[in-house]
C-alpha cells in the first residue's frame, strides 16, 4: 500500500530528514516490543525457575495453596476454583442483562433512550475497578447481610455481582458492535414476511450475529478473570478449596497484590510462586482474548458482504 | 390470517427490563457512592494529608502522586507508542511478523494489569534499584499502557483513508512528508481518543501499584519522582480496607475525586479532538 521508492530527487537535508524519521520510528518499534518481551520473558524465567523446584503435576493437582508457610502448599487449584466461581457468577449476573440491553439499544430504543443507555455504559465502562470494589464490600456485602444473615463479610456472591456490574459494558457495547454487523436487509426480509419482530430478533438478528457475541462474551469473561481490585477487596484472602458463593475465597489475580504486602525477597520460592500464578493467568487471559479476536475477524468475513 | 392480533412481543419487553435494570444497577452505585462520599466533601478533604484520625484526613498527596504517575506514563509511553504505531502501519513492510507483532500487542493490551505490576516489581523496584518510588510506578504503568496505546493509534491511523497517501505520493511527496502533512493530521482525533482510553484505564489502576508497594499515610505531598509510591486508587483500596465507618467515607469521597479527575481527562481530550477537527464524522 506504500510507494516504494518514491523518485524525488530531493536535497540532502531533505533525504537526511527523511532517513532520520523513517529510523526514530524505527526505534520507537524496538523499544515498544523489547519492552514487552521482557515483560513475557520474566514472567517465563522466574515461573520456569519456580516448576524447576516444583513439578507441574504438583503445582496443578495439590488441593492447599500456602506458599509462604513453613512448609509450602503448592497447589493452584483453590485460585483457579476461586477465579472459576467468580467468573462464572459474574458471568450469570452481567451476560444475559449485557445482551439483552445490547438488543434493546439495537432494535427497540428510540433515539434518545438509545443515546441515554450509550451515554451510561461509557460511564460504566471508566469507573476504575478499585471503586467498584469499596462499593462490593461496603454497600453490597452490608445489602446481602441484611437479607442473608449466615453471609461471611468477605464472600464471593457480592464479588461475583459486582464483577458482572464491571463487565456489564463490555458485554453491551462489543455485542452491540456485534449486532450492527447484520444487515438490514436480512431483519427488514423477515419483518416483510410477518414474522413478528421478537422472531426476527431470536432467529434471524442473534444467529446472525453469533460469532461477534460470542467474541464479546469471551472478551467479557477475560476481564472478569483478570479483574484483581474488586475480589481483593470483596472477597477475602484466603486460598481455600470451596465452591459456596457465601464464603470467602482468593483468586489468582488477588493472591497475586499479595506480593506488595508481604516482602518475599527475590529468588525464593515463595516470590517465583507468584509469577508461576502470573503465568497461569496470563496464559488464561491470552487465550481467551485470542479466540475472541479470531472470531471477531470470522465474522466481518462471513457476515459483511 | 389466521392470528387477529399480533402476539405481544415478549423478547421485546424483556429486553427493556433488562435496559431498566443495568441503568439501576449503575444508578444504585452512583447514588451510594456519593451519599457516602458527602460527609468528606471539602476542599480541606483535597489539600491535607491521610492521617490516623479520619477527621482530618485528606488525598493531598495521593492526588499529587496520581498527577506525577499520569506524566510520567505520558512522557514515557505516548512518544513510543505512538511512533512504533506510525512505523508498523506507515513503514514496516506488510508481512506474518508484522501481522503476529499486531495480534500480540492487541492480546497482551488484555493481559491484567497485575501481571504488569510482579514484573514491574521484578524489574523496576528490585532489578533496577528504583524501589517502591512514584517513579518505579510510573514505569510500571507506562508498560501497562504501552500495548493499548500501540494498538489503538494503529486502528486510528489505518482509518485514513489511503487516497489520501497515494494523492500525496501521486504529487512528488516523500513519506515523512505524507505521514508528517496527510496521515498524522486526518488520524490525529482518533489517536488522541485511543491514548484517552489507554490514559483512563491506567489512571484508575490500582492492583500494579500495590504490587510495587505503596505508602498509605504519607504525610507530605511527593515533590519529585524519586518519593515513595502513592496514588489515588492505592490510597482508596488503603481506606476501603479499613472496617470502620468513617474510613468509607474517607475512600467514598477518594473515589468520587478520581472519577471526577477521568471526567476531566474525558472532557479534556473530547475539547482537544474537537479541534482537531475530528468526532463529526
Amino acid at each position: 500500500m506504500n510507494a516504494q521508492g518514491v523518485p524525488v530527487a530531493g536535497t540532502a537535508s531533505r533525504a537526511l530528514r527523511e532517513r532520520l524519521a523513517a529510523n526514530l520510528f524505527l526505534a520507537c518499534t524496538v523499544v515498544a516490543l523489547a519492552t514487552l518481551a521482557t515483560v513475557v520473558a520474566v514472567l517465563v524465567r522466574e515461573s520456569g525457575l519456580f516448576l524447576a523446584d516444583v513439578s507441574p503435576w504438583r503445582f496443578l493437582t495439590e488441593t492447599a495453596w500456602a506458599p509462604a508457610a513453613a512448609e509450602p502448599r503448592l497447589g493452584v487449584l483453590p485460585l483457579l476454583v476461586g477465579t472459576a466461581q467468580i467468573t462464572a457468577g459474574a458471568a450469570v449476573f452481567a451476560l444475559p442483562a449485557g445482551l439483552m440491553t445490547a438488543v434493546y439499544i439495537h432494535q427497540y430504543a428510540g433515539p434518545r433512550a438509545a443515546r441515554f443507555l450509550r451515554v451510561v455504559t461509557a460511564l460504566m465502562a471508566g469507573v476504575p475497578t478499585v471503586v467498584y470494589g469499596l462499593f462490593a464490600l461496603h454497600f453490597v456485602t452490608p445489602a446481602l447481610q441484611a437479607v442473608w444473615p449466615g453471609i461471611e463479610a468477605f464472600n464471593a456472591l457480592s464479588a461475583c455481582m459486582v464483577v458482572g456490574l464491571m463487565i456489564l459494558p463490555t458485554v453491551v457495547v462489543l455485542s452491540r458492535e456485534a449486532l450492527d454487523t447484520v444487515p438490514v436487509s436480512l431483519l427488514e426480509a423477515g419483518l416483510a414476511l410477518g414474522v413478528p419482530k421478537g422472531r426476527v430478533v431470536a432467529r434471524v438478528l442473534l444467529p446472525a450475529a453469533s460469532g461477534g457475541i460470542l467474541a464479546a462474551v469471551l472478551i467479557a469473561t477475560a476481564r472478569a478473570v483478570g479483574e484483581t481490585m474488586i475480589v481483593s477487596l470483596a472477597a477475602g484472602y484466603e486460598a481455600r478449596l470451596t465452591w459456596s458463593p457465601l464464603e470467602g475465597l482468593q483468586t489468582l489475580t488477588a493472591f497475586m497484590t499479595q506480593l506488595g504486602l508481604g516482602d518475599a525477597p527475590s529468588g525464593t520460592l515463595e516470590f517465583r510462586a507468584f509469577f508461576a500464578v502470573g503465568m497461569v493467568l496470563f496464559v488464561a487471559t491470552y487465550a481467551i482474548h485470542m479466540a475472541g479476536r479470531a472470531l471477531v475477524s470470522r465474522r466481518v468475513g462471513t457476515v459483511a458482504r | 390470517m389466521t392470528r387477529a392480533a399480533p402476539p405481544r412481543d415478549r423478547i421485546g419487553t424483556a429486553c427493556g427490563i433488562a435496559a431498566a435494570a443495568v441503568v439501576s444497577a449503575f444508578a444504585v452505585f452512583a447514588v451510594c457512592l456519593l451519599i457516602r462520599a458527602r460527609a468528606v466533601a471539602g476542599l480541606e478533604f483535597l489539600l491535607s494529608t491521610p492521617s490516623g484520625l479520619a477527621a482530618r484526613a485528606g488525598i493531598g498527596p495521593a492526588l499529587a502522586g496520581t498527577c506525577w504517575l499520569l506524566l510520567l506514563t505520558a512522557v514515557l509511553a505516548l512518544p513510543v507508542g505512538i511512533g512504533a504505531a506510525i512505523y508498523l502501519e506507515e513503514y514496516a513492510p506488510r508481512t506474518r511478523l508484522t501481522a503476529l507483532i499486531e495480534s500480540a500487542v492487541a492480546n497482551l493490551a488484555g493481559v491484567p494489569s497485575v501481571i504488569y505490576g510482579i514484573v514491574g516489581l521484578a524489574v523496576f523496584v528490585r532489578a533496577l534499584g528504583m524501589g517502591p518510588t512514584i517513579l518505579a510506578g510510573g514505569c510500571t504503568l507506562a508498560v501497562l499502557a504501552l500495548p493499548v496505546v500501540i494498538a489503538n493509534s494503529r486502528t486510528a491511523i489505518r482509518r485514513v483513508p489511503n487516497e489520501m497517501r497515494l494523492a500525496a505520493y501521486a504529487l512528488g511527496a516523500t513519506r515523512w512528508q505524507v505521514v508528517r502533512d496527510q496521515v498524522l493530521p486526518a488520524a490525529a482525533p482518533g489517536i488522541v481518543m485511543g491514548c484517552r482510553t489507554a490514559f483512563t484505564r491506567t489512571v484508575g489502576e490500582a492492583a500494579p501499584l500495590l504490587v510495587l508497594g505503596t505508602a498509605s499515610f504519607m504525610t507530605f505531598a511527593p515533590g519529585t519522582p524519586a518519593h515513595p509510591l502513592t496514588s489515588l486508587p492505592t490510597q482508596i483500596f488503603a481506606w476501603a480496607s479499613h472496617s470502620q465507618e468513617e474510613f468509607t467515607a474517607l475512600a467514598a469521597g477518594a473515589a468520587t475525586a478520581l472519577l471526577l479527575l477521568l471526567l476531566t481527562i474525558n472532557l479534556a481530550s473530547a475539547w482537544v479532538v474537537r479541534r482537531l477537527g475530528g468526532g463529526t464524522r
